[in-house]
């Protein structure tokens, strides 16, 4: 009986293509946003967490948090650890950056050659800082975008100069500070050059370290805090004087973000189905009406009121249905359109197509069944007598 | 002989109060099986209502109706559908094709709503189809066809079910006169060949091909002549 209803469904349909169309045009337009919007939430925040992964998910950074606690040697012993690839030192501290235009307050950062290879700092023009031996003067400075420009500095003012406290260095390169250390500028030396002017050795404020992948974040974050609280003699761990942070938090953030994109957009979408589904509701009641003559003949030669019902709620699915299958088809072309103009991965998510036409059907039954009662419960012989 | 419908004091009211319109008063008839019946009176008379009830898509007000030794006021929708499906073959004025829909497929439909697969429905619709002679219509649709051929097919659609009663209903007002003297000649062959038949008309001289005549007026059987051709 479904098959047969499913066919008169079919037959009907055929029959009536431009009103089959103009019903569908809603689910079709309500199942495309689903698709579209959903692949936009998955795809655009894919990608910002590829990026992040790429940078800081096997990254872990020790910062001294009373004064410079952290040494040379503390790095040393860190870069011997099971699992530790690389370790960069660095020496932070407040300076004054100044030349003819301007003097500001500035981050100084002070790093060794190791820095570029945890961090891929973004350079504007000109070189990071050079590789340096331990001996070398080497009074090179990059500036953040930021701190050049508060110096007056652009693109063509390489190998300027500038003072940093007393000291005269030349400007080799300016990177890109948008990735936001608050607002003051950055100044980044070689750790070298900050030991014979700046800082201390072999005080250090900060190392960051790579792991060798993912999983070994967790161990070692637990096997370097006690190798740092045994080599600074602090018994109780909430007396630390350093802190151990992980990209971890930031992914998990960048998870929600997700879920509650996908969520918002995912939503918008449905209302729109749902108001596709009531296009259904609507063309089926008007169709129920024009065929009350019918109905009332299918009535009379023996058709049982669960089987005019059958019949028309297939109806309403079959439209929906088919209306989802083209959304779907349209909503993945658009997919791939914006995944291209956004710079994001194309992703084909199997289970967002089965959920987007599981939802177009819901929402062919739940405004099919109004219509299908009504002309079931139709009295034969008025039906039949309807013009 | 086998009573297959016996109307006994039915009562149709339609309407409440003072508009209450008795389209049935107090009305007795009983029909035997192979009989050609028909039932006569001027528009208003109750014979759209006599049709109904013994078509079995409505109910009385008063009094039983009993269709195949069925009590219809016994029935729930289901079971007074099913009763049409197996004991009801419907003729109707306008044909009452389903549209856009072939003759065979239309011949088919009441065996379908039965359960039949579609193959063994196909088969017998085909076979009735050539037994009235439509074998090369079968694959038209109604708008294809002449309304005789339509009201041939609608014949078929009633006969393939192998009703108790062929119930026809003006069968011939929607025909020319060629068409409708062959539909009538087709109901006095198949009267011939043991079906029970009533036919409802307001039209005396289709009438007088039935072996008996019921007249209603005013919701009343004021005649019922079994003067007619016999058998």
């Amino acid at each position: 009986m479904i098959l047969i209803a499913a066919k008169l469904a079919f037959s009907r349909i055929r029959a009536t293509k431009t009103r089959s169309a103009l019903t569908t045009l809603g689910i079709i337009i309500g199942t495309m946003a689903l698709i579209s919007l959903v692949s936009i939430a998955q795809g655009a925040t894919r990608g910002i967490q590829s990026q992040f992964q790429g940078l800081g998910a096997t990254n872990l950074n020790i910062s001294s948090t009373v004064a410079n606690t952290l040494t040379l040697e503390d790095a040393a012993a860190i870069e011997s650890q099971f699992g530790v690839e690389v370790t960069s030192k660095q020496v932070r501290t407040s300076v004054v950056v100044g030349n003819e235009n301007n003097r500001v307050r500035a981050s100084l950062i002070a790093v060794d050659e190791n820095f570029t290879e945890i961090s891929e700092p973004d350079l504007y023009v000109g070189t990071f800082l050079p590789e340096t031996t331990n001996l070398q003067d080497t009074r090179a400075v990059v500036l953040s975008s930021t701190l050049a420009l508060d110096l007056g500095l652009s693109v063509d003012s390489i190998n300027s100069k500038v003072s940093i406290e007393n000291t005269e260095y030349s400007v080799v390169g300016i990177i890109d500070d948008s990735q936001g250390f608050g607002n003051d500028g950055l100044a980044y030396i070689t750790l070298e050059s900050a030991y014979r002017y700046f800082a201390k050795s072999p005080y250090l404020s900060a190392i960051s370290l790579r792991v060798e992948d993912e999983t070994l974040v967790a161990p070692v974050t637990g096997s370097l805090t006690s190798l740092l609280l045994s080599r600074h003699s602090i018994t109780n761990a909430s007396d630390a004087d350093f802190v151990i942070t992980d990209a971890s938090a930031i992914l998990e953030a960048l998870n929600t973000v997700q879920s509650t994109l996908t969520l918002l957009l995912g939503g918008i979408a449905s209302i729109s189905l749902i108001v596709g589904g009531i296009g259904i509701m609507n063309i089926m009641l008007v169709s129920v009406r024009e065929r009350t003559r019918e109905i009332g003949i299918r009535r009379a030669i023996g058709a049982q009121q669960s089987q005019i019902l059958t019949q028309f709620l297939i109806e309403a699915i079959v439209l929906s249905l088919l209306g989802g299958i083209i959304g779907v088809i349209l909503g993945e072309i658009v997919a791939v359109f914006l995944a291209n103009l956004g710079g994001w991965e194309f992703i084909l998510s199997i289970s967002t197509i089965l959920a987007a036409l599981g939802f177009a059907m819901l929402v062919g039954v739940l405004f099919g069944v109004w219509p299908a009662r009504a002309a079931s419960k139709l009295k034969p012989v008025e039906a039949l007598r309807f013009e | 002989m086998n009573a297959v419908v016996e109307i006994q004091n039915v009562s149709k009211f339609f309407g409440e109060g003072q508009s209450v319109v008795k389209a049935l008063d107090n009305v007795t008839v009983s029909i035997q099986e192979n009989e050609f019946v028909a039932i006569i009176g001027p528009s208003g008379s109750g014979k759209s209502t006599m049709m109904n009830l013994i078509g079995c898509l409505d109910k009385p007000t008063n009094g039983i109706v009993k269709i195949a030794g069925q009590d219809v006021n016994e029935l729930n929708d289901f079971k007074l559908t099913q009763l049409r499906n197996y004991a009801i073959g419907f003729v109707f004025q306008q044909f009452f094709l389903l549209p856009k829909t072939t003759a065979v497929d239309n011949v088919a439909t009441p065996l379908l709503y039965r359960g039949m697969s579609t193959k063994q429905a196909r088969e017998k619709s085909l076979e009735m189809l050539a037994k009235l002679g439509l074998a090369d219509r079968s694959s038209h649709e109604p708008t294809q066809l002449s309304g005789g051929q339509q009201q041939r097919v609608a014949i078929a659609r009633a006969l393939v079910t192998e009703p108790t009663i062929i119930l026809a209903d003006e069968p011939t007002g929607a025909l020319d006169s060629a068409s409708g003297e062959q539909v009538m000649k087709l109901l006095q062959d198949l009267h011939a060949e043991g079906k029970t038949i009533i036919l409802i008309t307001h039209e005396a001289e289709v009438a007088n091909k039935a072996q008996r005549r019921i007249t209603l007026r005013d919701g009343k059987v004021v005649s019922d002549d079994r003067s007619g051709v016999q058998v």
